[in-house]
């Protein structure tokens, strides 16, 4: 992921393998800073991946069940 | 000449000199939202406190046409004054004349107040904003960084080193604020690398702007540069008087003592950290639970954000907290994490200030990128600032302690002085799903239902290991107490150990794992 995409944080990616246990929004769905996207189960964790910020939810590339390698994008946001 | 006239040629001197780079190029600063190098320090520092010294310094460089031009105070401003009380020694570089640029005086300016602060054992704070080495001045000017680095590793961890980030600071001069303690810098304004734009575009065909490669959000949360982002130059100054509050003058000395106060009764502690071990929560909430008043001032908040690092009080003393935070990447320890924490631990080390660590992590961070990244050396540097460290040392086990990850995050074996542990604390060698795969492989592999018997073997391993009774049955830990015992236990903790002798066998320096 490049230092730009890393700053705007509007692609969401997985931090290490794991399994997507909820997807909480929908494409198009407007979404707030601190909003709970997707719960990535990994590291012993149900991890929440969150909103940056205040937008609508662009992609989303994930259903519950999935299991996603690391860097793979999850969310996109606009 | 009559001493009146004598004190109006005074005035009348100093007037000129205060003007700085004259009326346009103040203009020009403001529009480009600073403020000049003298209303910064005055906006720092206690009101009526500051006093300027090298006012009438003059370059002394003669080629390129220098030798007419006249640059008042060379660009820079020293002196001294005090912020709450507390007495500071202050360069500010002066980007209305000559660009800030730096020169022979200029740079001599600069190490004088350093020496002064280092000789009066007093906080330096730098402003840097600066186009860089005044080029006419060839090697007089590379001479000075080297002057200023040399002072600001001798002044390291006897004096706090704070730098301002307020403009440009490209080159070498990026490296007088990458050895001092604390660096500030504020969106928009900040600018530093070592290889700006146009160099880059030259050698690598690359382009990108001052602000993407590294303006303030790039070193506040890529690269780790910055330990305060600030949206405005009044807010970083109402930082920078903050931190001052939690650190002391010297090394000799322990930061100033507050009025205790309680924790504020909405951060309940009995509340924050979730029963089942896989559910996140903000360790932050935990820290804000048991500091005074709940005030917990953070540092590099928004880089290698799965470890927090800031300054809190307890009973009106100066604590640094270190906690795994759970709510980013699930609290692991990685390269960043890890380089994070380790400089903090030995700024606090250095000054004094005991630690206070909270613990709740899965373990290390897997992954190609992480080995080859260097998390070994990197992994290493926690340990050592945790082992070498001597002030009063205080672990708090919240819940999952596995593996290197639990020796890591000051555990007794690297001279904790106190380890406790709440109820739901899981202390083992790893996880439960591992352990059992593991020790059980072979009941797995050959049991008619292999699923059945994992989970069967990971429920037994659960109920056996993960919990705090078996390190405490060995005294790794010294007691297991109720989260909201904490508090109590941290304040009798800190009091019995503000006598702490810690021996160590005397050496010239360590060589840790830089």
């Amino acid at each position: 992921m490049s230092v730009l995409n890393r700053l705007d944080k509007k692609q969401l990616t997985a931090f290490i393998p794991g399994t997507i246990i909820d997807v909480k929004v929908k494409v198009g769905q407007q979404v707030k800073q601190g909003e709970t996207l997707v719960i990535l189960d990994a590291m012993k964790m149900h991890n929440r991946i969150l909103s940056q910020f205040n937008t609508t939810v662009k992609e989303i590339n994930v259903k519950s069940g999935d299991r996603v390698h690391k860097g793979f994008v999850m969310v996109v946001l606009d | 000449m009559p001493l009146k006239s004598k004190i109006e040629e005074l005035k009348k001197r100093k007037e000129e000199v205060l003007q700085g780079g004259g009326e346009q190029a103040n203009a020009k600063q403001a529009a480009m939202g600073k403020l000049t190098a003298r209303e910064r320090v005055i906006a720092l520092l206690d009101e009526d406190s500051f006093h300027e010294y090298d006012l009438f310094v003059e370059h002394e460089a003669r080629d390129f046409g220098m030798d007419s031009k006249v640059l008042h105070g060379d660009g820079v401003v020293i002196g001294t004054g005090t912020v709450y009380g507390a007495p500071v020694a202050v360069f500010a570089q002066d980007f209305t004349v000559a660009g800030g640029s730096l020169g022979m005086m200029h740079a001599r300016k600069i190490t004088k107040i350093m020496d002064y602060a280092l000789r009066m054992r007093i906080p330096l704070i730098g402003i840097n904003d600066s186009g860089g080495a005044r080029i006419q001045e060839g090697v007089n000017s590379l001479a000075g960084y080297g002057e200023i680095f040399w002072r600001n590793t001798l002044s390291s961890g006897i004096i706090p080193q704070i730098s301002v980030i307020l403009g440009p600071c490209a080159g070498g001069a990026v490296y007088s604020p990458a050895l001092t303690d604390f660096v500030f810098v504020v969106d928009k304004i900040s600018k530093m690398f070592i290889t700006g734009p146009e160099v880059i575009k030259s050698v690598l065909g690359e382009e990108i702007s001052q602000e993407d490669l590294g303006g303030a959000r790039v070193h506040a949360e890529i690269t780790g540069n910055a330990h305060f982002f600030a949206e405005s130059e009044i807010e970083c100054f109402e930082q920078i008087k903050k931190l001052i509050t939690y650190i002391p003058w010297n090394n000799s000395r322990k930061a100033r003592r507050f009025e205790p106060k309680e924790p504020k009764p909405e951060y309940n502690i009995d509340n924050i950290v979730p029963n089942d071990p896989k559910q996140p929560y903000d360790v932050r909430d935990v820290i804000k639970a048991l500091a005074d008043d709940s005030d917990f001032f953070e540092i590099q908040e928004l880089w290698a954000a799965n470890i927090v690092i800031g300054f809190g009080r307890l009973n009106g003393e100066t604590v640094g907290f270190v906690a795994n935070q759970p709510l980013v990447m699930a609290g692991v320890l990685d390269v960043d994490s890890s380089d994070k924490a380790a400089r903090f631990i030995r700024y606090c080390d250095a000054f004094n200030i005991p630690l206070c660590t909270l613990v709740d992590l899965p373990g290390y961070l897997p992954g190609i990128d992480q080995e080859y990244a260097g998390v070994i050396r990197h992994g290493a540097k926690l340990l050592y600032a945790y082992s070498e460290a001597s002030v009063p040392k205080m672990t708090v086990i919240l819940r999952k302690a596995y593996g290197g990850g639990y020796i890591a995050m000051s555990s007794r074996h690297l001279r904790s002085d106190f380890v406790f542990a709440w109820p739901g604390a899981e202390i083992a060698v790893m996880g439960p799903e591992g352990a059992a795969n593991i020790i059980f492989r072979k009941e797995i592999t050959e049991a008619a239902n292999p699923d059945e018997m994992r989970r069967k073997k990971v429920e037994e391993y659960k109920e056996k290991f993960a919990n705090p009774y078996v390190a405490a049955s060995k005294g790794y830990i010294d007691t297991v107490i109720e989260p909201k015992e904490t508090r109590k236990l941290l304040l009798h903790a800190l009091e019995v150990s503000s006598t702490k002798i810690a021996d160590r066998p005397a050496k010239k320096h360590g060589i840790p794992p830089f």
